[in-house]
């Protein structure tokens, strides 16, 4: 158990968020001028990484918005939250 | 609302907490990004939609909840309020935002069951199953929390002093209220 800062309603308990994997992904701007193969890395190759990792969370029982976190994946250690569109405030 | 059957239909007493089922309520949903929303609902309702999260306003017929940066309900604080009076009021908004792309208003007065939960042992009663902190939330009037009670998603909202509305989904309303009036019996 951990407790969150969503960006929005403040610092709530994890239970009450989903996680939706890598976040800062494009999405190519001409997909039919890709391979399979690039197409695929695209849609399913995800870094999945130990240490800092940038995701995308959702406030599911919350506000249900969308935003985005800097996790260390090794401690759970929660770096920042921040908006979706917003630049990451640790690179 | 026109064929609206309430489910639970019951009022139960403990010690110290009293638990009631206020219906029929009207509850609108609003949704809306646009600049003159605000001053839409202010013309209509006389509330202006709270900006600060997890807040309300309201006056003495209407509540404005906060649920996100683009989401509000309403509701009424009157039970006996005139059926013909909530079709108008969801009638005005409609034709004020939705039908004119200021925003979206929805009717969800039979989406969610209202429950009134009153007496010096309800946060207690909340506790016992719920993560979200109630320490500052019980100190301010208005203050608003969409969490989880007993794994079931809830909206609540801080009346006065120990008296709060709890909104449920229609589905899990008979659900929490067992759970609550059992967990009630043992504070």
């Amino acid at each position: 158990m951990f407790i969150i800062n969503c960006p929005y309603c403040g610092k709530r308990d994890q239970v009450e968020f989903s996680c939706g994997g890598e976040a800062h992904i494009e999405r190519p701007k001409q997909p039919t001028e890709l391979s399979d193969d690039q197409w695929a890395e695209y849609l399913f190759m995800r870094k999945n990484i130990k240490g800092v990792q940038f995701e995308r969370w959702n406030h599911t029982h919350g506000c249900r918005k969308w935003f985005n976190m800097v996790r260390d994946t090794s401690n759970d250690k929660i770096h920042a939250t921040y908006k979706m569109g917003e630049k990451p405030p640790i690179k | 609302m026109l064929n609206f059957n309430s489910p639970i239909q019951n009022e139960k007493k403990y010690n110290e907490i009293k638990i009631t089922e206020v219906e029929p309520t009207i509850k609108i949903n609003l949704r809306s990004n646009k600049r003159e929303f605000s001053t839409k609902i202010g013309k209509i309702l006389s509330i202006l939609p709270p900006t600060e999260a997890n807040t309300s306003s309201g006056n003495e017929n209407y509540s404005l909840l906060w649920l996100s940066p683009d989401e509000w309900l309403v509701y009424s604080k009157n039970k006996n309020q005139n059926f013909k009076d909530q079709i108008e009021l969801e009638k005005k908004l409609f034709n004020e935002i939705s039908k004119i792309n200021q925003g979206a208003v929805t009717n969800v007065s039979d989406h969610w069951v209202l429950f009134n939960l009153k007496g010096n042992k309800i946060y207690d009663l909340l506790t016992k199953s719920c993560p979200f902190d109630f320490n500052e939330f019980k100190k301010k009037k208005g203050s608003v929390s969409q969490t989880i009670v007993n794994h079931i998603n809830v909206i609540i909202h801080n009346n006065e002093n120990n008296d709060l509305n709890l909104f449920v989904r229609r589905s899990f309303s008979e659900d929490l209220w067992l759970w609550i009036n059992d967990s009630a019996s043992f504070l």
